[in-house]
């Protein structure tokens, strides 16, 4: 879980490492585009996390030389410049995904694991308060305790797990689970998340509904 | 007319108007005197031939002049209309030898042969008399022939009268002449004075004014260059309103890092904590309110750039701040819910960001905690709709047009710019949409209404399906 961040502002790069670092992830630092450049030519970072306004060399040009080398590396942007321009530029690049400082850190955070997961396998062991998802033998326990869940139900759980504490719509939650190959409708989801809300009640694990869009899963007091 | 402040009409006016009134003046008392001598000289010579038809009569017998006036001559010679007539016959000595005999003096005209005239008085009335002094058979005999003044004061009062009739007219109809010809004459400039009220105050591009007058075109001229200027400044303002908030993003946001992460790390001292949170909380306070002059300066009609427009929806642009929305109700418990139906129209993408975002951000900071905020959009054939609802206190109907001003605050005890709702209105504006806000459902709360065009995009039936989603 290597994540190579290119930043000129030190007083960012130095906290935005810090934060990554708190969050499990081991983070190289580079503070221009020739630097990143020439380490990415011998270096395979599991996320290249990469400014777009860099003095020498732009992550623009980092990024095309990257692709053009056959990299298949995943690329966050970061930029202090929100033009539709900028936006499509860097994703026609070749860039994954897209981010405008100021940014939220969990919204950081959440998208770095986002393209961690593309990438590489996933963690096995998903815990949230006293509920616990092993991915590999599709156990799930309470403190302990073991919990059983239909197929639907787990993987609908074990995607809420992945985004805790974010808003997933209902949407969002049908196409996490479409390689089931069948038609669930919006209904349906909301029939899962009932049974896993009942399933787990007293885990510390609390799914919330956002009206008219869709849940989040948190951890609770309880 | 306010004299209080010059104006050109009334100083056309007055300068045409006073001497056009003065040459009137002068004219009719030339006319009067034109009128007046040539009167006044017939009636003399009349007085004149009388005193001379007089002369004929006057005989030398024996070494005695006398006159010879058969009374039927006197009475014709005495005989007028409208005056009274006298006339006297007198000798060297001032001896009268026939008429009148208080007829006055007759001593004052010396020249042989010459009627001499001047006013005296006879039986308490004003008379006009003529002398005249001549020799019968070489002795110096004085005639005097007068009359009053009736007939003359008569005429005089016709001349007068008509001379004034005559003169009002013509002053009136000068300066009827001049109002109009000064009111024809200003009209240009009254046109570009409508042309330019009629103007959206923001409009900053040159004045197009077909009737340019000689006078008007290099003050046309002079506005539109001005006017250019500003458009000039306003752009440099914007792009440096855009250049600084870009600059301050970056510190900005490391800054916000290195105090996330020692608030993370102190979070078991209390007093550490606290003074990190408060820190974090002013520096989202800076990122807001870069954010806003960001959104502004983009807004900015001017700046508008129909080429970034794109297909999207906005239903997506929603779900896609969701996460920062839901956060921002939580800190005041306030139950944010959605109905987001397939609304898909043409427009910026960050731009309308912005609106929502401020749209929502409005809605929630101004509810009171525990109130109901719902956020829903949805298309219809011509128009694609964004509107947010919620419970709060609402706005009266005075302000509501009043909110969408910069600066202007509803309520001085919430933070805010009191840009957000003039951010939206501009956004709104720039993609031909329009903004309306009433109250809510049973005339309590607010909501705000934004209508886009849809620009002939074909409706969807996606959102037949989507409709299931409500819960």
């Amino acid at each position: 879980m290597n994540v190579l961040l290119v930043e000129d502002d030190l007083v960012l790069a130095d906290g935005l490492s810090r934060m990554l670092k708190s969050h499990g992830l081991s983070v190289n630092t580079v503070n221009n585009g020739t630097d990143a450049d020439a380490l990415l030519q011998r270096y395979t970072a599991t996320v290249l996390v990469l400014d777009i306004g860099l003095p020498g060399m732009d992550g623009f040009e980092v990024v095309r030389r990257l692709r053009a080398r056959g990299s298949n590396m995943p690329v966050l942007l970061l930029t202090a410049r929100d033009t539709i321009p900028d936006r499509v530029h860097g994703l026609e690049l070749g860039a994954d995904d897209y981010l405008v400082k100021p940014f939220a850190t969990p919204e950081l955070v959440a998208r770095i694991k986002a393209l961690i997961r593309r990438s590489s396998p996933q963690p096995t062991q998903l815990t949230i308060g006293g509920l616990s998802l092993d991915t590999s033998s599709k156990r799930a326990t309470i403190e302990g305790k073991k919990v059983d869940f239909s197929v639907r139900e787990w993987t609908v759980l074990e995607y809420l797990m992945q985004q805790a504490s974010r808003v997933v719509s209902k949407q969002q939650i049908i196409d996490a689970v479409l390689p089931w190959g069948e038609d669930v409708t919006l209904n349906a989801v909301e029939v899962y998340v009932s049974r896993i809300r009942t399933k787990t009640a007293g885990s510390g694990v609390a799914i919330r509904t956002i009206r008219g869009f869709g849940y989040m899963l948190e951890k609770s007091d309880a | 007319m306010r004299p209080l402040r010059p104006s050109i009409k009334f100083n056309l006016l007055k300068w045409l108007i006073a001497p056009l009134l003065i040459i009137n003046l002068v004219g009719a008392g030339m006319t009067y005197w034109l009128a007046w001598l040539p009167a006044e000289h017939a009636f003399d010579q009349s007085l004149a031939d009388a005193a001379w038809a007089l002369t004929s009569q006057i005989k030398q017998v024996r070494g005695k002049t006398s006159l010879e006036l058969t009374k039927q001559a006197e009475q014709m010679l005495r005989a007028d209309h409208f005056d009274k007539m006298y006339f006297v016959v007198r000798d060297a000595q001032g001896e009268t030898l026939a008429g009148d005999r208080n007829f006055p003096a007759l001593t004052d005209a010396v020249e042989l042969h010459e009627p001499y005239t001047f006013d005296a008085e006879m039986n308490g009335e004003q008379v006009r008399v003529v002398a005249l002094y001549v020799s019968i058979d070489r002795n110096p005999i004085y005639i005097g022939i007068a009359e009053t003044f009736r007939k003359r004061n008569q005429t005089h009062y016709v001349i007068l009268m008509s001379l004034f009739l005559l003169d009002g007219a013509l002053t009136f109809f000068s300066i009827a002449v001049v109002w109009i010809a000064v009111n024809k004459g200003l009209h240009p400039l009254r046109e570009l004075q409508q042309h330019l009220g009629q103007r959206n105050h923001d409009n900053l591009t040159p004045i197009e004014f077909a009737e340019h007058t000689e006078e008007l075109a290099p003050v046309v001229t002079s506005i539109n260059g001005l006017l250019d200027n500003i458009r000039k400044g306003a752009s440099a303002q914007q792009n440096f309103l855009a250049n600084v908030a870009h600059q301050i993003r970056t510190p900005l946001t490391g800054l916000r890092l290195q105090l996330e992460w020692l608030h993370q790390r102190h979070a078991d001292e209390p007093e550490t904590a606290h003074s990190t949170e408060l820190m974090m909380s002013s520096v989202e306070r800076m990122v807001r309110q870069s954010n806003q002059l960001l959104a502004l300066a983009r807004a900015e009609p001017s700046r508008f750039k129909p080429a970034y427009l794109e297909e999207l929806s906005l239903d997506k642009l929603v779900e896609e701040s969701v996460q920062h929305f839901i956060e921002q109700a939580d800190k005041k418990q306030i139950d944010l819910g959605f109905d987001l139906q397939s609304a898909r129209m043409r427009g910026d993408h960050f731009m309308l960001r912005d609106l929502i975002d401020n749209l929502v951000d409005n809605a929630v900071r101004y509810s009171p905690p525990q109130s109901t905020v719902t956020v829903s959009c949805r298309e219809h054939a011509e128009l694609t709709l964004l509107t947010v609802e919620d419970s709060g206190p609402g706005i009266a109907p005075e302000h509501r047009e009043l909110i969408f001003d910069r600066f202007y605050r509803a309520n001085d005890k919430i933070a805010g710019s009191g840009l957000g709702l003039a951010i939206v209105r501009d956004i709104a504006k720039d993609h031909g949409g329009e903004i309306s806000v009433t109250s809510g459902a049973d005339d309590r709360g607010t909501l705000f209404v934004v209508r886009f065009p849809r620009h002939g995009l074909a409706p969807t039936t996606e959102h037949i399906v989507v409709d299931l989603s409500k819960v």
